[in-house]
């Protein structure tokens, strides 16, 4: 699988706008930092790019509301925003009540730098059984390897969105690795 | 990688399926960003604000005392019920195309009956209907001293709007088409 290339390194954690600013400044500057980030979290758990958009938008929109109330002395604003996307997807997934189904038609916004159709395609079809699989994992294996692998947070992060120590979140995150792997080769 | 930044390594049999979680990386639209910040900047509130999930089962126990309200207010005593029930024989003319149709005021019992045959096939009393009897006020026996006078009885339907099928009507009719008047009871 050499046709593709990783994404670059996250984005350093960000600051709290100052408080002259406006709340589109605020939530341009946060989206800078942290949007796409955010977006692949949201992405790895939703079956759709339109859904992960909508969820994304839900939560800088409620970043935004409960701006008032972020302590930046509490932690950087990119854990407090992984805080706000994870009960925003847990709002959702209760919502919703419905499996995520995943189909290559859905894979529009797969970053890939496939030489030809091909190569794509043959990597859409890998990325949909990956996330067929991954779909088939507890909330809690799911949430640990979105954050870990989709968004690109280190264990200390990931534990902190998640309310528990980086050991803690390394141990979680490799038997949900285990898990998924026994879904994907039984 | 989280076991890079950390300083451990992930174990061998895990490397695999890492390398593919690496690939999945979605981007969003280009103008995804523009779209946001317009509903910033038009004052969207989030969906999730409007209508906080604990304030679902508040909301859920609310209506159902309205409702509960409503039910009492609807079954309170004073409020006139009416009851059509069709199709019998009640006028002894052999075939079942007769209704009664009996009004009642809460739990004091029917004060009005009309039994009517149903001309136009509706099932319920019209101005198509010829009503054979209409009765108002307190139960009473009607002269019977007539010859050829039948006594006609159906049992049982919800006549009083109850809900129960507990009730009766009884008739004294002149066959085929005369009604001299009609009950309605509960067997108790």
């Amino acid at each position: 699988m050499s046709y593709c290339t990783a994404d670059s390194p996250a984005a350093p954690p960000g600051n709290r706008p100052k408080p002259e600013q406006t709340a589109e400044a605020a939530c341009r500057l946060w989206y800078e930092e942290h949007g796409e980030a955010l977006y692949r979290y949201l992405r790895f758990h939703l079956p759709t790019a339109d859904s992960a958009e909508d969820l994304t938008a839900e939560v800088f929109l409620r970043a935004i509301q409960a701006f008032d109330r972020f302590n930046p002395s509490l932690g950087s604003s990119r854990a407090w925003l992984f805080r706000i996307a994870h009960n925003a997807l847990r709002d959702y997934e209760r919502q919703t009540r419905r499996r995520t189904l995943v189909s290559l038609a859905d894979l529009r916004d797969l970053e890939c730098n496939a030489a030809s159709p091909e190569e794509r395609l043959l990597l859409e079809e890998e990325i949909a059984g990956l996330l067929a699989a991954f779909g088939e994992l507890s909330a809690r294996d799911r949430e640990i390897i979105g954050l870990s692998y989709a968004s690109n947070l280190s264990l200390i992060e990931a534990g902190a969105v998640l309310g528990i120590s980086a050991t803690a979140a390394r141990t979680r995150l490799w038997r949900a690795l285990n898990r998924l792997r026994k879904v994907l080769s039984p | 990688m989280p076991e890079i930044k950390n300083g451990n390594q992930t174990p061998e049999n895990l490397k695999k399926l890492e390398r593919l979680l690496r690939l999945a990386r979605f981007h969003p639209r280009a103008s995804f960003q523009a779209e946001l910040l317009g509903r910033v900047r038009r004052g969207e509130k989030p969906a999730g604000s409007r209508w906080p999930s604990f304030l679902y089962g508040r909301m859920a126990a609310v209506l159902a005392g309205f409702a509960a309200v409503l039910g009492l207010i609807l079954l309170q005593p004073g409020r006139r019920i009416t009851v059509d029930r069709c199709c019998f024989d009640l006028d002894g003319g052999g075939i079942a195309d007769d209704g009664a149709s009996i009004s009642g005021i809460g739990q004091r019992g029917p004060f009005h009956i009309s039994v009517y045959e149903d001309r136009d096939g509706s099932g319920d009393l019209t101005a198509a209907d010829i009503v054979r009897f209409e009765r108002t006020g307190s139960p009473e026996l009607a002269q019977l001293a007539s010859p050829g006078i039948a006594r006609i009885q159906h049992c049982c339907q919800d006549f009083d709007g109850e809900g129960p099928a507990d009730d009766g009507i009884f008739v004294l009719v002149t066959p085929p088409d005369r009604v001299h008047t009609a009950a309605i009871y509960q067997l108790r």
